[in-house]
């Protein structure tokens, strides 16, 4: 006689397990929304809601908010709102680290079916279950490891059509543990009162033992928020490599440009570095009525910059180069010149997942050449592609702890979406808060797409000495 | 386009791009339309606007919209539009709950409805790509499932992406907490859900809304839809 069937409760407990301090998780509907449960509430895990909630928990609701599973749900401290698409990129773009999924069926290479029965083989729902499934890095299926009748949802091969191709790492059922490994299907866990023969009998794929097969366990990890506080510009950038490839922030004038985090990067005089950013170091020169403010040109001078993808690189006073035309006209640097609009394109693509897109932008014009022009609809497009950074520099007004972000006025410009299309993204502050501080409808960077944090010393001047 | 007066006086309600219905509200829209509608779960679904829309009589419409899984007694939801003959086409992540089907299920079952399956990410990503004038996109999630049939793949750092094409509506019918009398919005939680999204990729964007202001009553660092993307306002019931 096997064991019973664990409640969605233990199973949770034991997914638990596979999760990490500051890790992003994405639930999908179902029994993934049972996790944030079954940790404390200072886990430091981001819980992702397809719905738009951002660490989101179970519990009383926060207003009208919802989960993936359309239980009523609530935030932790730090937790923030946002729209659909802007999940997705959250998923697709490489900052979900596990994916929670309750599938219909899985089958021995990974395959899975979202929500889909015989019954509606035709019709499924496969909701952010594909988004989820292709942009993290690991895929936990969570299901019952039969359907009531007593058929296997583990099978050899899925008998509907799949919403991942060999997508799922690990498989947690109602009684055992799973991996999927490319030899197949390896049990490595049973649920009390199960033996293995128990398990191979009910799973329709075949499961080969694992010679390290264990009893499954419910305790729950001791997970702690990473810190990302640092204590000065130079500790948050001091692993900057040289050639490395950095957005940096602002506009053109002194606004929102991360001028202690800038000082820091010359004072570690890393070179060849190739800089992203709307200009290439104009504030110097042009008329904003500060001439020694610090901008990129202190990098420029001191040969620390090989290259600049920008769409304002000159300055507008022919009279007054700035120090990167000074430089590319000696042959030091390099440049890429790119419309505003199709740099920040090609940003929110490298940070959303997005290959690459048709935008109308410079089609027919100097700015198309070498690259790919389509018709679509009677409209003239060029394919553009997204765009990374190894480290971004950016610069918010607060942010607290967990690394979310608000900003003032149009110091916000490049910053929200450089902070998603980088490795690392260090923020510059004036004021670190507690979680909580900032509300989850004010929050416009959210915490999962920021790696350190510095306050900008109130002694710090944002001007040259001359 | 209309437009209120700065600061102007009285009753923000009678202003700007406000409508007194919702039937007024949705002049315009025609048989065979095609309609974005907001709404995630029963979070943020512009229930009034979709009333209108019923009392409207306007037939074979397409509707894009996240499906109709949920629905509490008295709601109105996507599924009583489908209910009212009305509905020709669906494309939604989650058209309806496999047991609770109502009356999409029975639609899609006798073939008079028809639905076409997208991913949630990927819908997303191409009303996206339509309201900022992008053409397509190439996406990773789908390769090697029935999702990316019949469509262009490419190789992008060493995985298969696939061409989406942008998408586009005739009307948008969306739900905001508050708006100011141009258009700016704020939502509440979730309800966010494709609102800002669905609304810069219609031809006319409708917001059904629970409160309205005086420009300059929301702070403009919390505006989440700028009114440049809005065309009209009804109060919500």
């Amino acid at each position: 006689m096997p064991g019973t069937h664990l409640e969605p409760a233990s199973v949770a407990q034991r997914v638990s397990q596979e999760l990490f301090s500051g890790a992003v998780v994405a639930l999908g509907p179902g029994l993934p929304c049972y996790l944030p449960d079954a940790l404390p509430d200072t886990s430091g895990v981001w819980f992702i809601a397809d719905s738009g909630a951002l660490g989101s928990k179970g519990g009383e609701a926060h207003g009208s908010a919802v989960d993936a599973g359309e239980n009523s749900a609530s935030l932790l401290s730090g937790g923030s709102f946002t729209g659909v698409v802007d999940v997705a990129g959250i998923l697709r773009g490489g900052h979900t680290d596990i994916a929670v999924l309750q599938p219909s069926q899985v089958a021995a290479n990974g395959d899975f079916v979202h929500w889909t029965s015989e019954e509606t083989a035709g019709l499924f729902a496969p909701g952010s279950a594909v988004d989820m499934a292709y942009g993290a890095a690991t895929v936990i299926a969570v299901m019952p490891h039969q359907y009531p009748g007593g058929r296997s949802n583990i099978v050899s091969q899925c008998s509907l059509p799949v919403d991942g191709a060999g997508r799922v790492n690990i498989i947690i059922t109602d009684v055992s543990v799973i991996k999927v490994t490319a030899a197949g299907l390896e049990l490595v866990e049973t649920a009390p009162g199960w033996t293995a023969e128990e398990i191979i009998a009910i799973t329709d794929a075949p499961l080969t033992v694992s010679s390290d097969l264990k009893g499954m366990t419910f305790n729950v990890p001791t997970l702690e928020p990473t810190n990302k506080v640092y204590s000065s510009a130079i500790e948050a950038l001091s692993d900057v490599l040289e050639g490395s490839i950095i957005n940096v922030d602002g506009f053109a004038g002194p606004g929102g440009m991360a001028h202690y985090l800038m000082v820091g990067l010359r004072d570690l005089g890393v070179k060849k570095l190739q800089l992203i950013s709307n200009t290439a170091g104009v504030a110097r020169v042009s008329a904003f009525g500060v001439p020694n403010i610090i901008d990129h040109s202190i990098l420029v001078e001191n040969n620390q910059v090989v290259k600049a993808t920008a769409s304002y690189p000159v300055s507008p006073s022919a009279s007054r180069p700035s120090a990167f035309e000074e430089a590319y006209n000696r042959g030091e640097t390099e440049l890429e010149v790119v419309p505003q609009g199709t740099l920040a394109e090609r940003l929110r693509s490298g940070g959303a997942g997005v290959a690459a897109f048709y935008t109308p932008t410079g089609a027919g014009t100097l700015l198309g050449e070498g690259k790919e022009a389509r018709i679509i609809d009677g409209k003239d497009y060029i394919l553009e592609t997204g765009l990374r950074a190894d480290f971004c520099i950016i610069r918010g007004y607060k942010a607290d702890t967990l690394g979310n972000v608000v900003y003032k006025g149009t110091s916000r410009n490049f910053n929200p979406v450089m902070a998603t299309a980088a490795e690392i993204t260090v923020v510059e502050v004036d004021e670190i808060v507690e979680p909580g501080q900032l509300g989850p409808e004010e929050i416009v960077t959210p915490g999962l797409f920021v790696n350190r944090i510095v306050v900008r010393p109130a002694d710090f001047s944002a001007y040259l000495e001359i | 386009m209309t437009s209120a007066p700065e600061n102007s006086p009285g009753d923000p309600t009678k202003q700007g791009k406000l409508y007194s219905s919702a039937l007024a509200a949705l002049e315009g829209i025609s048989n065979d339309a095609t309609v974005l509608v907001a709404g995630f779960a029963g979070c943020g679904i512009p229930q009034k606007l979709l009333r209108g829309l019923a009392e409207s009589g306007v037939s074979g419409l397409t509707l894009i919209c996240q499906g109709a899984w949920i629905q509490e007694p008295g709601d109105f939801t996507v599924a009583d539009l489908v209910g009212s003959g009305q509905v020709k086409k669906m494309i939604s992540p989650m058209p309806f709950h496999p047991v609770h089907g109502g009356a999409v299920k029975e639609q899609w079952e006798s073939g008079e409805l028809e639905i076409e399956i997208v991913s949630q990410g990927v819908l997303a990503e191409r009303l996206r790509a339509g309201g900022a004038g992008i053409g397509g996109v190439f996406l990773p999630s789908s390769s090697g499932t029935r999702f990316a049939e019949g469509k262009e793949v490419r190789q992008y750092d060493g995985c298969e992406h696939v061409l989406e094409l942008a998408l586009k509506a005739d009307f948008a019918l969306l739900r905001a907490q508050a708006a100011d009398t141009l258009g700016n919005m704020v939502y509440d939680g979730t309800a966010r859900n494709w609102n800002p999204t669905m609304a810069m990729a219609a031809g006319v964007t409708v917001v059904e809304v629970d409160a309205v202001h005086h420009p300059g009553g929301i702070d403009p660092e919390l505006v989440i839809t700028q009114a440049i993307f809005i065309d009209r306002l009804v109060l919500s019931d």
